[in-house]
């Protein structure tokens, strides 16, 4: 009997010590998820009778789903705002940045990283607010574009998808920068002198030595910025509340909307949300998939 | 000759490239700074002529409207409970949770892993909508209590990662040589492993504080009243509140609010990008 107490002690009470954490987690975020999964097959709402005599009502939410409008246009969104600002912009920007940076002789590129970087970790709201302020009327983007002899324009209300686009892709570079340069960074020297040798000009060697060889990074880049792009709601919220005319909604702000604005609509949101997580679901499995095949 | 000349054209280009970025991501950092100082802060873009506090000076002032008495300067007391409780929770179930992950190996765990890196991932919207019904039911609605639980919920499939890949970095080898000289194996791991862990604890406090202190959606629909928003939702609020927006103010605001944030990043920089590069490195 000691003996059982004392191997128990051993060998158990260990492994014990990661059950507060695991408790948390799961009764704060994977009850919620699945609670969130229930309510979206009922007619629940936040205020009124149907906050708490609630009825199962099938797979109507999702069916109506389908026939909405606003919900087509929060979709469409929210694919533009995530292939622009990600995989285009955020992408592109971060490894040609990662490349400036990394040439010999080239000054000034400390202080480039440095500003990329701050844009990318200060407040997401405080970046919201600088952007609201950024692309107004009065603001410097239409203060640089007047010396190009363009005239003032509130950005956000003549073209508010490509603006918040920008401020995105302001925000979010850094991440791609930084692991372009590790991929970078980790190409032996050797390879560059033999391809040089063999005479591949500037371009060759970038399609044929580099581009190759960071596929793997590029790859992981795209579904992470893709799924953190695709997930955002508090900057874009800020700068524009999703307006004008639902033209910068995203699918996040959306279900906010719907769900703890009026009309109260919890039921019908917390569809919209499952599908859409569906969505990101499917790009952390096929993460998953990668970083486990390539750790072996 | 010719090859000098194509180096020329290169470097320009290279240049014109940089400095073009460098304004992109700059100016609207200058702005937030120039109009922090500038006593005609508005929300164009100038060179203030004159330089004056009298906006940070303001932040014990009442941001006036609907709710008089709320003060600037009590959003971020709130910020700093909040960010402070869950820092200190966060760190202490990460450094238990980080021993089982790292000292134990036991059936599920890298099922377990797996898992960490799905809540990670995924987007904090799905958490949010449910969780205020379920905290309207509980009495967690319109508490600090819920926010702190529900951020360190959010962080600790982060900084346990963290922390598991942290300890077993450190070789096991010393807590052994502890345990041959008659040290129980958890006070080996307190006495020995945990004071070699202490910079991989102070990122993970570091890390969930400013992760706490940036917040912006959980206190966003758990939290009704302004007197107790935390820095987040408090500009979001005053931003948004009246037609006049006083630039002044919330810019020196939003600065005295970046600052903890931009601090620590730049202190972690070095492990941030080393945790980013392990990403695509062997």
């Amino acid at each position: 009997m000691k003996g059982v107490l004392a191997y128990i002690r051993y060998k158990l009470a260990g492994q014990l010590f990661i059950l507060p954490a695991l408790v948390i987690m799961i009764v704060f975020i994977v009850l919620p998820v699945i609670w969130g999964v229930i309510i979206s097959f009922t007619d629940m709402s936040l205020v009124g009778p149907k906050a708490m005599r609630l009825d199962f009502v099938g797979l109507l939410n999702y069916v109506k789903l389908l026939t909405d409008p606003d919900f087509y246009n929060s979709i469409r969104v929210s694919f533009f705002f995530t292939i622009f600002s990600a995989l285009i912009g955020q992408a592109i920007l971060g490894l040609i940045l990662a490349i400036l940076l990394r040439m010999r002789g080239i000054k000034g590129g400390g202080l480039v990283a440095l500003a990329v970087f701050i844009a990318w970790v200060i407040p997401e709201v405080v970046a919201g607010y600088v952007w609201g302020a950024y692309a107004s009327k009065e603001g410097l983007f239409n203060m640089l574009l007047s010396y190009l002899g363009f005239e003032p324009v509130n950005w956000l209300f003549r073209r508010p998808l490509e603006t918040i686009i920008i401020a995105n892709i302001w925000r979010g570079t850094a991440f791609s920068m930084i692991l372009f340069s590790a991929a970078l960074e980790g190409i032996p020297k050797f390879i560059y002198e033999a391809a040089e040798i063999d005479g591949a000009s500037g371009w060759q060697r970038f399609r044929y030595v580099t581009l190759p060889l960071i596929s793997y990074a590029i790859l992981i880049d795209f579904i992470l910025i893709t799924i953190w792009t695709f997930s955002v709601f508090t900057m874009v919220f800020v700068m524009t509340g999703g307006g004008p005319g639902g033209a910068t909604e995203l699918w996040t702000i959306f279900a906010y909307k719907r769900s703890l604005l009026p009309p109260y609509e919890i039921g019908y949101a917390t569809a919209a949300v499952n599908i859409m997580f569906i969505i990101v679901l499917a790009l952390i499995i096929v993460y998953l998939r990668l970083i486990s095949k390539f750790k072996i | 000759m010719i090859k000098a000349k194509g180096r020329i054209i290169q470097l320009t280009i290279i240049y014109l490239v940089l400095i073009v970025t460098f304004i992109y991501f700059a100016s609207p950092l200058l702005w937030l700074i120039f109009s922090a100082f500038d006593p005609e802060a508005s929300v164009e873009f100038k060179v203030p002529k004159n330089i004056t506090m009298k906006w940070f000076l303001a932040l014990v002032e009442p941001i006036g409207g609907a709710y008089a008495e709320v003060t600037p300067i009590m959003w971020i007391i709130n910020s700093l409970i909040i960010a402070f409780s869950t820092a200190v929770l966060v760190t202490i179930l990460s450094i238990m949770g980080g021993y089982s992950l790292s000292r134990y190996r036991f059936r599920g765990q890298s099922a377990l892993l797996n898992a960490f890196v799905i809540l990670r991932l995924m987007p904090p919207m799905v958490v949010a909508i449910p969780i205020v019904i379920i905290y309207a039911k509980i009495g967690l609605l319109n508490t600090y209590l819920g926010i702190v639980i529900v951020l360190t919920a959010l962080i600790l499939p982060f900084t346990l990662l963290i922390a598991d890949g942290y300890f077993k970095s450190i070789p096991i080898e010393y807590e052994e040589a502890a345990m041959i000289d008659g040290c129980s194996r958890f006070r080996a791991f307190v006495k020995v492993t945990l004071p070699l862990a202490l910079p991989g604890i102070v990122t993970i406090w570091l890390m969930s504080f400013v992760i706490a202190w940036g917040e912006f959606l959980m206190p966003l629909v758990i939290l009704r009243s302004p007197y107790m928003y935390p820095a987040s939702v408090g500009i979001y609020y005053w931003f948004g509140a009246y037609g006049r927006v006083e630039y002044g103010r919330i810019s020196a605001f939003s600065l005295v609010y970046s600052i903890p944030t931009i601090v620590v990043f730049l202190v972690t920089r070095r492990y941030l990008t080393k945790g980013i590069a392990g990403l695509v490195t062997r």
